[in-house]
């Protein structure tokens, strides 16, 4: 049941990115009729100039990776938004738009085109712009290169329904990996412990009180799942992973937490919150506001709506920023969850890209709702086949971890049983060609 | 009268609320010319896209020469012997006006991908008849010397008779024509009005002719119905047709007491 | 077929001319032979080619040979058909796979070692090109199975499923068992005394990619197939079926109205591009060219896209040029590898923005050439042969 509820957390945070994404595609085949297969790009895109403008930043103001203040997180999102919108309205404006007349076809070899150019010209080696003064992160390039990178983590992700144990002043226990406590605990069965260490500052040092997070393992076992309830007297030996000195455990500060059996961290609740906000203001800017009208009227009928006065390169434009903005805020998002900026672009990236791709189709595209539905059905089939499909496989005699790495297959199944069985998506509305 | 080609009784259907095509009945013997007339937007090519199986009738039954159709797919109606042009000119723009033509021919037997890269005696045999039969279709059609154009370059008169070779060319029983003189001088519909009835006489077909050209209708058909927002307001010979105050009705929007053609 | 020539066609003389080229006159037993000779001679000429040049050429001039095999066969289903699959590569992968495997593992049962053996026409060479025939009808299996879906979805939405199944590939070959070590003795004991029970976890060696494969295509082999290849697709784009194909590319209603089976043309499509697609796979397997999983992902199936894109869409001579620009001029160019696939993407923006049809659009080289020629004067409807009908009032 735990393993339940933590899957569906992970759905509703991986949904959100997903619906984020799924509308940028869904607007966009809205006023234009055709997918705009450069949107996962312009995802892509996103995260790194998110990295680099956090890198740059902190570089210049002397920061560490964890410490940005919450200005830079603004600045930041700022960055990433303008950056994405340039890049889409140009897409628009200088490959799209000479075709708005032309074949299907055509244009979406464009779209494929502008997709592999956005794709290649990101991996090339580029020249450093900026490290940060701890080191943690590797340097910056423009372009971006096609090396791993670590997103800093501008907002520390934590656990928000910890439970405080206990807390006070740590001592090394006998060697190294051993601590004591200054008071007993008691540790109850099935249950896991952090204990987050505070070290000491050292007078005149650089270096900023850091916090270590190690986990327990409980006294007569090897691993730290362990069931037995046990309580540890006060100063009895307690051994953590990963091991520290002595040296770097004396005179620091713990607090010992209790681990809940769901974890809801705050990084899952900034992103559902945003992607919901941003969902909202999506829905009052079509259904509320007279440029939302252009945009209906326009995925109606292009030609009737420029007949009754609205600007259409504008509105189209427009769509296309609002796309590519959205697809900006998952980009500033996802790197906050998934730190390891590590995948060669046209793996893991673009594959996030088409699984929002195919939210979209199986919401039913250019249908605004069902983009949002499709995204969090998305995400439920990917993170429930990988939770259940290992199970299934272990079960079936494979190896281990089988099932989990199928979470693809699952998706693009779902997509061909979804446009079988219902072509125009769930939500969408099936358009006969006039003979 | 005895026997009828196409047999289509009763037939209807609703999109929506819309009650596009409601209670038609059209039947046609062999050898007939059949107007199919009415104000735009009563239905006529909504009735032809059933009949042709483009949509499934909801309603009625559709027989061609004692089979029935109405619940086949559009292939397998034009090789039962039901084929039709369009409105909107439907050619394949990039293939020669040859190539147009011999592609209906296509219905009336293939080959095996096999057969087809070995070059078999049969299918080598069948190619030729095929081309055979295309050219002289072209050639009634006055359009053979453009044999080798693409059809997109054709002018649009020669695009409204190549649709018709091109139909002809599934060798049908029963051929619709959707507006074929649309967009045609007079003397240009004068000489499709005789193709047409030599096409009908040579391969012993029923006609049923959408067109808005009454002079036109009214001198070839001899059969008119007419449709007015999906249902038959008036079905008859065309003399009978001209004095019918409910046809006048329909496209003029209130009754007249003599109506010229 | 003499005798039905001298049928008074009501033809233009070019036009018989141009009919017998396409059908080939003589025999049925020249019409197949002649094609079989001259895919012999085309292999041994680039063999020749490939010696005088040397080694290094001679490795590219495999690679074109077989990029021109996936570019032809990619035409089929996206030139001719218009339904626009984006999984070729997948295909490519499922045949390069089930012919590597098949040549791999009977050469180690066989000879106890994947060594190439010498000699013009070994087993070695057998168990290759069962591997490679067993290869393409697995992945025309397979194009069966995408081609199904295709009935129902356009454009967009097939190019997308079409996507998804090549990266379903991929992550499926990703998930194969390490391959059977051939220098390790333990392991190839085991493999000789279960071969079955080791072959059915498919050990093709997962992420690190299936190696070692015997080098057995030579460009005598590949370019012969590739010369094939393009026969075949030629004879079936100028056949009643190829104008099926195409009649379904230029408009679906009108050609369903005109009695052509959707169903059947489609699926026919994407199995024919999907099985010679697995035989560019096979080949590519055997000239030395570790497999990858990630060559089933779209990155490839993009190069091959470009390639028939760039020839023109449903141009045979136009994606064999493709496929031997696009493989060559990288070559040439190495010191600008990393922006090669830049070029490509640029490429391919300019040519939709420019000149959508490609190269050569529909046609081929040499249509292109006839059609510089002065056209004969155009014939007025000439006179009317003995069996047609009186002559119609020429409009």
């Amino acid at each position: 049941m735990p393993e339940l509820l933590t899957t569906l957390i992970t759905t509703i945070a991986v949904g959100a990115l997903y619906a984020l994404l799924a509308l940028g595609y869904t607007l966009v085949y809205g006023v234009l009729k055709f997918i705009n297969f450069a949107h996962s790009d312009i995802f892509v895109l996103g995260c790194w100039t998110s990295f680099t403008a956090s890198t740059i930043l902190l570089a210049a103001l002397g920061l560490a990776s964890d410490a940005a203040p919450i200005w830079v997180v603004g600045v930041v999102l700022l960055l990433t938004v303008t950056v994405c919108a340039a890049v889409g309205y140009c897409v628009e404006r200088f490959a799209y738009r000479p075709l708005r007349k032309a074949p299907r076809l055509n244009v979406l070899i464009t779209a494929i085109g502008v997709s592999l150019l956005l794709q290649n010209v990101g991996q090339l080696p580029g020249f450093t712009v900026a490290t940060t003064p701890d080191g943690k992160t590797p340097t910056a390039t423009i372009p971006f290169g096609a090396s791993p990178k670590s997103m800093p983590a501008l907002i520390e992700d934590r656990v928000l329904n910890q439970t405080n144990v206990a807390q006070g002043a740590l001592t090394p226990g006998e060697r190294r990996g051993l601590v004591r406590l200054d008071q007993p605990v008691q540790l109850q069965d099935g249950r896991a412990y952090t204990l987050e260490v505070t070290r000491r500052v050292i007078p005149g040092a650089a270096e900023r009180p850091r916090t270590d997070k190690l986990s327990i393992i409980r006294p007569n076992t090897t691993d730290q799942a362990s069931t037995a309830s046990v309580t540890i007297p006060a100063g009895a030996d307690l051994q953590t992973i990963p091991r520290r000195s002595p040296q770097e455990v004396q005179g620091a500060s713990y607090r010992l937490v209790q681990e809940p059996r769901v974890a809801i961290r705050l990084i899952d609740v900034l992103i559902v919150t945003f992607a919901l906000i941003l969902m909202a203001g999506l829905q009052v800017l079509i259904f509320r506001t007279s440029l939302g009208r252009a945009m209906r009227a326009i995925s109606f009928n292009t030609d009737n709506a420029a007949l009754m006065g609205i600007n259409v390169n504008r509105v189209i434009s427009f769509t296309f920023i609002l796309g590519t903005a959205l697809a900006a805020a998952a980009a500033f998002l996802y790197p906050l969850k998934y730190a390891g900026l590590n995948q060669p672009a046209h793996q893991v990236w673009v594959l996030l890209g088409l699984k929002a791709f195919v939210a979209a189709v199986v919401g039913g595209i250019g249908n605004v709702r069902g983009a949002v539905l499709g995204g969090f059905l998305i995400a439920g089939v990917e993170q429930f086949g990988m939770f259940y499909g290992d199970q299934l496989f272990l079960a079936l005699g494979a190896r281990q971890g089988l099932g989990t790495s199928l979470g693809d297959v699952y998706v693009f199944t779902v997509l061909i049983l979804v446009l079988l069985l219902r072509p125009s998506g769930i939500l969408g509305t099936t358009v006969r060609e006039k003979v | 009268m005895s026997r009828l080609l196409l047999d289509a009784r009763d037939i209807g259907i609703t999109f929506g609320g819309l009650k596009a095509v409601q209670g038609l009945t059209l039947q046609l013997p062999p050898g007939v010319l059949h107007g199919l007339i009415g104000p735009n937007g009563a239905g006529k090519t909504t009735a032809f896209n059933l009949l042709t199986g483009v949509y499934q009738p909801q309603s009625g039954s559709i027989t061609l020469d004692s089979t029935r159709i109405d619940a086949l797919p559009p292939h397998q109606i034009a090789k039962a012997g039901l084929c039709r042009t369009f409105q909107n000119i439907r050619l394949f723009g990039e293939l020669t006006v040859l190539d147009n033509v011999r592609t209906a021919c296509h219905c009336r037997g293939s080959h095996s991908i096999f057969a087809t890269v070995l070059r078999s005696g049969p299918f080598v045999r069948q190619e030729l008849a095929m081309h055979r039969r295309s050219m002289e279709l072209l050639e009634v059609f006055g359009l053979a010397h453009l044999a080798r154009e693409q059809a997109k370059n054709l002018p649009y008169g020669d695009q409204r008779r190549l649709e018709i070779c091109r139909a002809l060319a599934t060798q049908p029983k029963v051929l619709l024509l959707d507006e074929p003189a649309a967009g045609m001088n007079p003397s240009e519909k004068r000489s499709l009005a005789n193709a047409i009835r030599h096409i009908k006489d040579r391969y012993n077909l029923a006609v049923l002719l959408i067109e808005h050209d009454m002079g036109l209708v009214m001198d070839i058909c001899q059969h008119i119905t007419v449709l007015d927002h999906g249902v038959t307001i008036a079905a008859g010979p065309p003399a009978h047709i001209q004095n019918d105050p409910k046809v006048c009705e329909a496209y003029l929007g209130q009754p007249v007491d003599a109506v010229t053609t | 077929m003499a005798a039905t020539d001298t049928n008074p066609i009501a033809a233009p003389t070019d036009l018989a001319a141009h009919y017998a080229a396409i059908t080939g006159t003589g025999s049925m037993a020249l019409r197949i032979l002649a094609p079989i000779l001259a895919c012999l001679a085309v292999g041994l000429a680039v063999t020749g080619l490939g010696a005088a040049l040397g080694d290094y050429p001679d490795n590219v001039l495999k690679q074109v040979g077989v990029f021109i095999i996936a570019a032809v066969s990619l035409n089929i289903v996206n030139g001719f058909t218009g339904q626009f699959s984006m999984g070729h590569a997948g295909f490519m992968a499922v045949g390069g796979y089930v012919a590597a495997g098949v040549s791999y593992y009977a050469s180690l049962l066989y000879f106890g070692t994947a060594q190439a053996q010498d000699g013009l026409l070994t087993m070695g060479h057998v168990f290759m090109s069962l591997g490679v025939v067993v290869g393409a009808c697995a992945a025309a299996g397979m194009g069966y199975l995408v081609g199904l879906p295709s009935l129902r979805l356009r454009g967009d939405y097939l190019a997308i499923v079409t996507l998804g199944f090549g990266e379903i590939v991929r992550v499926i070959l990703q998930q194969t068992s390490p391959q059977v070590n051939a220098a390790d003795p333990a392991q190839l004991q085991a493999l000789r005394d279960a071969p079955f029970s080791t072959l059915i976890t498919l050990p093709f060696n997962g992420p690190l990619g299936f190696e070692a494969i015997p080098r057995y295509a030579n460009n005598a082999w590949v370019w012969a197939v590739a010369a094939a290849t393009c026969v075949v697709a030629y004879r079936v784009k100028t056949s009643s079926s190829g104008r099926a194909f195409l009649s379904i590319r230029e408009d679906e209603i009108a050609a369903r109205s005109m009695g052509i089976n959707l169903t059947r043309y489609k699926v026919r499509a994407f199995v024919l591009a999907a099985f010679f697609a697995g035989v560019a796979g096979g080949l590519l397997a055997h000239i030395g060219v570790p497999l990858s999983p990630v060559d089933a992902g779209f990155q490839r199936s993009f190069e091959i896209i470009i390639m028939v894109v760039l020839g023109g869409l449903g141009s045979i001579s136009g994606a064999v040029l493709a496929a031997v620009l696009l493989t060559v001029i990288p070559e040439l160019l190495r010191d600008l590898q990393q922006y090669r696939l830049i070029l490509y993407a640029l490429l391919l923006i300019l040519v939709m923005l420019l000149r959508p049809q490609g190269l050569f659009g529909v046609r081929e080289i040499w249509d292109l050439w006839s059609a510089k020629r002065p056209t004969t004067p155009p014939v007025t409807p000439p006179n009317s042969p003995p069996n047609s009908p009186p002559a119609e009032p020429a409009p």
